[in-house]
Order: structure tokens, then sequence, then C-alpha cells
């Protein structure tokens, strides 16, 4: 087995196990929230896989935004594997912050879904990159295809920032978590809640990297079956 | 209650399909690229 194999698989074990320790910060360790009705205490508890979620994908995002710089810049092909993988992988944790998100909402707003400036701007983000992907899968010829994702990568941040600026510069329902400003909805963290928050907050920067690593692992053998085909006249 | 456990049953779907896709495009591309290795190596004996 290579080395990259092995530690790839040392990656996922870490991972694994910082994921079972979050789950049992978020459901166990964890008090209740106390500033809320007690009908919707334990819905509260979604916040700690929910807030890790969006900001992953935010993460996600930014890696996808820097690689495409570079790859404009060296014209290398392996930034255009990082910014598609990490954008693969910003996809995949909006959908999961979406939904969880709309899961807290229902007893907390007593609606699924409200067109509030931050569910907004986070869906135009999720559909923009839901269009990265068709437009790369429109174009046949690679080096094209890779700098027209990238610059249209570039663009595609700018609703990144904006989603995260939206619950501070606009009137909203959705809570503000860290550095609420003053007239903001505030969640309050008691420490031991903030304590939990911040460990599953960890658990999910090493849950993307191991995907992140894996999914760049999976573009390189992408890569080398195109230049296989390429030799063999495919 | 069943908010929680719905919650966080999709984030764990999302993650489980997520990992599976990258697990099942991996095993096809590895076979292919076995596949491709052997047709080269067929093609440059000749």
């Amino acid at each position: 087995m290579s080395l990259s194999r092995r530690l790839l698989q040392i990656l996922n074990f870490v991972a694994l196990i910082a994921m079972l320790i979050a789950l049992y910060m978020a459901l166990i360790q964890a008090p209740d929230a106390i500033n809320v009705d007690p009908s919707i205490r334990p819905a509260q508890r979604i916040i700690y896989f929910h807030v890790p979620s969006a900001w992953s994908s935010m993460l996600a995002f930014f890696v996808a935004f820097v690689a495409s710089i570079l790859y404009l810049v060296t014209k290398h092909v392996r930034w255009d594997i990082w910014a598609r993988s990490a954008a693969e992988l910003g996809i995949a944790f909006t959908v999961a912050a979406i939904i969880s998100g709309s899961l807290w909402a229902k007893p907390a707003w007593n609606t699924y879904w409200t067109w509030d400036p931050r569910l907004t701007t986070y869906t135009i983000v999720l559909l923009l990159y839901i269009a990265y992907f068709m437009l790369r899968g429109a174009i046949d010829e690679p080096s094209r295809r890779a700098r027209l994702a990238a610059v249209y990568g570039i663009f595609a941040f700018l609703s990144v920032p904006l989603t995260f600026m939206s619950i501070r510069w606009w009137n909203t329902i959705h809570p503000v978590i860290v550095d609420a400003p003053e007239n903001t909805s505030k969640f309050g963290l008691s420490p031991n809640m903030l304590t939990a928050f911040m460990v599953t907050n960890a658990a999910f920067v090493i849950l993307f990297v191991t995907l992140l690593a894996n999914r760049i692992s999976l573009g390189w053998a992408e890569e080398r079956m195109d230049a296989l085909k390429e030799r063999l006249n495919f | 209650m069943t908010y929680l456990a719905a919650a966080y049953g999709v984030i764990w779907l999302a993650l489980f399909l997520f990992v599976f896709s990258i697990f099942r495009r991996q095993t096809r591309i590895d076979a292919e690229i076995d596949a491709l290795e052997d047709a080269l190596e067929r093609l440059e004996r000749k």
C-alpha cells in the first residue's frame, strides 16, 4: 500500500473518532439551553451540527476560491482538482446545513422555511455551486473547462461573504451565534455549551480536511485515467 | 426530539452518501485504470 493511501486511512480513522466525540459532546455532554421554551430545548442541540456544517461549507468554498486563483496563475492541474473537490464538498455541507436548519426552524420559528436574508443568500450560494458543476459538465476540452470553471469559481465565491454577513447587515430572524452585534437576534451559549460547540466545530474541520484529501485523491485517479485514455486514443 | 433525530439523521446520511459516492467512484476508476494499463501494455508489446 502506498504511503498516501496509508495516510488517508489514518486520517479517515481520526475523523471517525473526532465525529464520535462530537456526537457525544452535542447529545450528551452539552447542557440544555435554558433561555428557550422547554418544548424546543432538544431541538436546540441541532446547532452543534448545523453551524459546523455551514462553516465547513464556507471553508470549502473558500478553498475552491483560492485554488481557482492559483489555477489561473499557475495553470497547474493540481489546483483544478483542489477547486472541484472543495466545491463538491461545499455543496454536500451546504445541503446538510440547509436541511438541518429547516428542521431546527420548525420548532423555533413554527415554519420549515422563510425567505429570510440568510436562508435566501445561502440558497443562492448552493445554486451557484450547482451551476459550477453544470458549467464543468458542458465543456469537453479539459484546459478550457478548468480555466472557465476557475473564473466562475472566483465570482461564485463573492456570494459566500455576503451570506456570512447577511445576518449582521440586514434585519433577520436568524440568530447570530458568535460575536453578535447589539441589534441582532442573539443565541446565548453558556460556557459548557460553548465547549461542546467548539469541539464539534473542530471535529467538522477534521472531517472537512479528511473528505477533501479523499476527494483530491479521487481527482488524481480521474486525471490518470484520462491520461491513459488519451494515450490509447479513446 | 423528533426534529433533533431527523436533523442528525440527515447530516449523517449526507455524510454517508458522500463517502459512499467517493468510495464507489474510486473503485470504478481503479478498475478502469487497471484495464487501461493492461491494454496499453499489450499494445506496447506488439
